[in-house]
């Protein structure tokens, strides 16, 4: 039976398209309350008091909680591991508000209208302070502190290698990154209930670690952990938004209060403003080349903006470097870098952890460097990649079979490289109100934690009467097609249908102990764990077979869900009930599996745009992203899941923003958040490296974070060639290429 | 106000107040979740149904406005416990991740064919440009409007 590489749809399409697929924010619980927010509404300050005299009347008002009280220990949103060294500079409920959109407290209503119009009608007495909007003014002399220790994380440094004394050509370039949103299209959202005869708490919501989660929620509240009861629910999103902890612990809280079942939904504007959003950065890069084209060194300069609280900037800050050799090979690098804190919303995860960051920056310098040598920018790069056998030399271990080259040089024959860079010199030539231009970036990126952090999971598989399999693992499906992943994985194994395979989600009481969902674990850890123990499940039932029938266990073949020798053959269903009723036993596996591989994994994208010169309009003419994926499982995900992410990298390139205005709010509307929408979205053309040859499950590697690496990197080259501009602030937006074709053009079109 | 329509066909009497947003009546009061709310200002197109036909954000409708008309929700385009074409063919193209931008996704889609059986590729472009989906480039979704475009046409 071939199942890998077919393309199959998610496991839940079918609920999914009928509506009845059931989100945290569509649980009904028997009693259940409704909990608001309610939020700062200054940058930075400290809360007086609170008068709830415009709520006590209200109807439907079942409670409030608030900052003004005692709301358990401080914690850290990012803590995933039980003894983490991370900042704990938040509370539940923050009485000392440091940004617009810091949780104060909430109102408990029968209903969420009325929670929410209760909410609006509280009134805060602040002590207001002076904010500090950038990073900029937190570095100021004489500014005050955010937090206790300071405005600014410890000072990064990390070099590697040796700056080689060869003559060299510098390419200085210098990259900003706007603050953006994650927009996963289901706010986030908790519900929670406390049971108050068993003192246990159980929290539903779509989060990306139910075991991290747990750590944090006992913590707080000084509850044993089996008390704490964690069911990752069906996720309408994250993209890296629901990896930390916000809404969790304010609907714990509130169950603890009400000692029964609250919810909690996040309207869009608290989702941009109390939230995390991809934090700014502003990179200032030199590239070091020979004459030849050859990398020496690249040296990065990092000030990331954290937002109010420290959350995960000091490690996101620090991950830029184990970035530097995931896709070129070269001798040297420096990274400086340091998070700064400052009075605007909590910077945090987002899907690449800097992966795409860095690219932006480099990409751009190597753009810049090509111009300067005089030579093409994918024959530089095709000089610079890394080849299979080269090592990452930040963490010393082997890129493997990397195919970055072979991406480079099948997306040059498909794209027709030489053929648009010609045509699009002849149509700039013109010098009509249109330009056009080409680009190519590269991107890599991890599958896992190896060797940063030790890296290991468990998953255990049960086999039933009729030949099924229940299998037991802490999967988080995003939405973007694990749980049918593992399906396959296991269906393949056994040689029986996907459909005869049952697999949940992450569930603290349930579930093996796990991680959780990042760093592009899924599929190359867990996924080799799931193959592992259905090869285990496998050789069970040929043991049974070989003991009640005495026939050579190495000698029976797998066909089909059955095992056969010679002309006998068992079928798993028989083999499960005589093993049951003959042998007295269930025909089960574990498998622990401790991941010691990290292989290169890449892409080389391609953009072709044209740039309005008279309205600063960018449209994506063309689009190829090229993988290095090992092994497509389930094809038509990994083409969707690539598509979403190039559409999602270009949208930050030309138009994302989450603005803070003059007095620390940010925007909290889609209206004001622009997104590339249908009507603009290019047609995305994918293709796959498939060599097989990774420890990875059937040699496949991960997926879902590289390819947004490098898509915003190719889509500022692709505008930058268009116009012969050095331009790497995003979002390019009209306002600001035409602010550069004002300062920079001289026969220029009005800009209207 | 006493409030009487239609939902899925069938007839509904209810006492809301005058400005409940329909999304509120159909997620809360009839405990229709399947409409999704994704930013509750017509922008991300989570929440679209259909009114007398036509496609309408459940979010910036009150119940004032829906006096004796017909609303179509997602739930309402199974027929005796089999999904609809449109449904089938969303899950057949891979249309579907998250799944949180799919009923309204849907709904777009299903007042598009019944007042446009034959779209061109931009008709079903602009049809959606108000519906987000922030997981896929789309490309999914376009695959599966247009055959059922084409199967209208046969």
């Amino acid at each position: 039976m071939e199942i890998i590489g077919h393309s199959y749809p998610i496991h839940d399409a079918e609920e999914k398209a009928a509506g009845t697929a059931i989100y945290a924010g569509d649980m009904r619980l028997k009693g259940m309350v409704y909990a608001a927010l309610i939020r700062s509404t200054i940058p930075n300050g400290y809360v007086r008091d609170m008068d709830f005299s415009a709520v006590e009347q209200m109807h439907g008002i079942v409670g409030w909680l608030t900052c003004t009280e005692d709301c358990g220990e401080p914690f850290c949103r990012y803590r995933n591991v039980k003894g983490q060294i991370t900042a704990e500079q938040e509370n539940v409920w923050n009485r000392r508000v440091r940004f617009v959109g810091d949780r104060i407290g909430c109102i408990l209503a029968e209903s969420a209208e009325q929670a929410r119009i209760a909410a609006s009608r509280v009134e805060v007495i602040y002590d207001e302070y002076p904010p500090l909007l950038t990073p900029e003014d937190s570095i100021s002399n004489g500014a005050p502190r955010i937090h206790s220790d300071g405005n600014v994380s410890q000072e990064i440094t990390v070099e590697v290698g040796q700056l080689q004394d060869t003559e060299a050509i510098s390419v200085d370039t210098e990259t900003i990154l706007s603050r953006i949103n994650h927009v996963a299209l289901e706010p986030h959202v908790c519900t929670a209930d406390y049971n108050r005869h068993t003192g246990q708490l159980t929290i539903w919501s779509p989060n990306q670690s139910v075991h991290g989660l747990r750590t944090v929620i006992g913590d707080i509240f000084k509850l044993p952990y089996h008390k704490v009861r964690v069911i990752k629910t069906t996720m309408g999103g994250s993209f890296g938004g629901k990896q930390e902890w916000i809404v969790e612990p304010a609907a714990a809280a509130a169950a603890i209060y009400i000692r029964g079942p609250v919810q909690l939904a996040l309207s869009r504007e608290e989702v941009f403003q109390s939230t995390i959003c991809r934090a700014p950065m502003h990179l200032k890069a030199r590239g070091k080349y020979e004459n030849n084209g050859k990398i020496v060194s690249f040296q990065v300069d990092n000030t990331l903006d954290a937002g109010a609280y420290l959350g995960n900037s000091k490690d996101y800050c620090g991950a830029v470097a184990n970035k530097f050799f995931r896709c070129y090979k070269y001798p040297h690098m420096k990274y400086t870098a340091r998070a700064v804190l400052t009075n605007t919303p909590v910077s945090g995860a987002f899907r690449g952890w800097t992966s795409p960051e860095l690219a932006i920056c480099l990409e751009h310098n190597i753009n810049m460097a090509a111009r300067k040598l005089g030579v093409d920018p994918l024959a530089l790069r095709l000089i610079n990649v890394a080849l299979p056998g080269d090592m990452d030399i930040r963490i010393n271990e082997s890129l493997g079979e990397i195919r970055l080259k072979e991406c480079l040089e099948l997306g040059q024959k498909c794209f027709q490289w030489k053929r648009k860079k010609e045509d699009d010199t002849l149509f700039n030539k013109a010098e009509g109100r249109f330009r056009r231009g080409c680009a190519v970036a590269c991107g890599g990126h991890l599958n896992g934690y190896f060797p940063r952090v030790n890296d290991f999971t468990a998953i255990g598989m049960r086999i039933t009467e009729t030949g099924d399999v229940i299998a037991n693992a802490t999967l988080h499906d995003h939405g973007c097609g694990t749980v049918q992943l593992f399906r396959m994985i296991i269906a393949q194994t056994l040689d029986i249908l996907p459909e005869m395979i049952s697999i949940g989600e992450g569930d603290t009481a349930v579930t093996p102990f796990d991680y959780g969902c990042f760093s592009s674990r899924s599929t190359y850890v867990i996924g080799r764990a799931a193959q592992e123990c259905a090869l285990s499940l496998l050789n069970r039932l040929k043991l049974v077979v070989s003991r009640l029938y005495e026939v050579p266990e190495k000698e029976l073949v797998l066909s089909n869900g059955s095992l056969r020798f010679g002309d006998r053959s068992w079928t798993f269903s028989r083999i499960v009930q005589e093993s049951h009723s003959l042998l007295q036993e269930e025909i089960s596996a574990v498998f622990q599996h401790i991941n010691k591989t990290n292989p290169g994994v890449g892409g080389a994208h391609f953009a072709h745009v044209q740039v309005d010169t008279a309205l600063g309009d960018t449209k994506i003419l063309e689009y190829l992203a090229v993988h290095d994926i090992g092994i497509a499982i389930n094809p038509e995900m990994c083409r969707s899941q690539i598509q979403g992410a190039v559409l999602m990298g270009a949208s930050a390139a030309l138009k994302e923003h989450v603005t803070i205005d003059s007095k620390g709010a940010s925007l909290g509307s889609l209206k004001k958040y622009h997104m590339l929408n249908l009507s603009e979205a290019p047609e995305i053309e994918v293709r796959f490296i498939e060599d097989g040859c990774t420890d990875g499950p059937f040699g496949c590697k991960s997926i879902g974070e590289v390819c947004h690496v490098p898509p915003t990197a190719a889509i500022v080259g692709a505008v930058n060639e268009a116009l012969g501009s050095d331009m790497c602030q995003i979002p390019l937006t009209q306002d600001r290429i035409c602010s550069w074709l004002e300062k920079n053009r001289k026969d220029k079109p009005e800009c209207f | 106000m006493f409030l009487n329509f239609y939902v899925n066909g069938k007839q509904v009497g209810i006492n809301v107040a005058p400005d409940r947003r329909l999304i509120d009546i159909l997620r809360e009061d009839l405990e229709l979740t399947g409409t999704k709310e994704g930013c509750g200002e017509g922008e991300c197109g989570s929440c679209t149904v259909l009114i007398d036909g036509k496609a309408v954000h459940a979010c910036l409708t009150v119940a004032i406005q829906l006096e004796g008309s017909h609303v179509l929700t997602i739930e309402g385009l199974e027929h005796k416990g089999e999904l609809s074409k449109i449904q089938k063919v969303f899950i057949e193209e891979n249309a579907i991740q998250c799944g949180f931008c799919t009923p309204g996704m849907i709904m777009s889609a299903k007042a598009l064919l019944m007042n446009n059986p034959h779209p061109s590729e931009q008709d079903i472009r602009n049809a959606l440009a108000g519906n987000i989906c922030r997981c896929s480039g789309y490309s999914q979704i376009l695959k599966a409007v247009k055959k059922l475009a084409g199967e209208h046409m046969k």
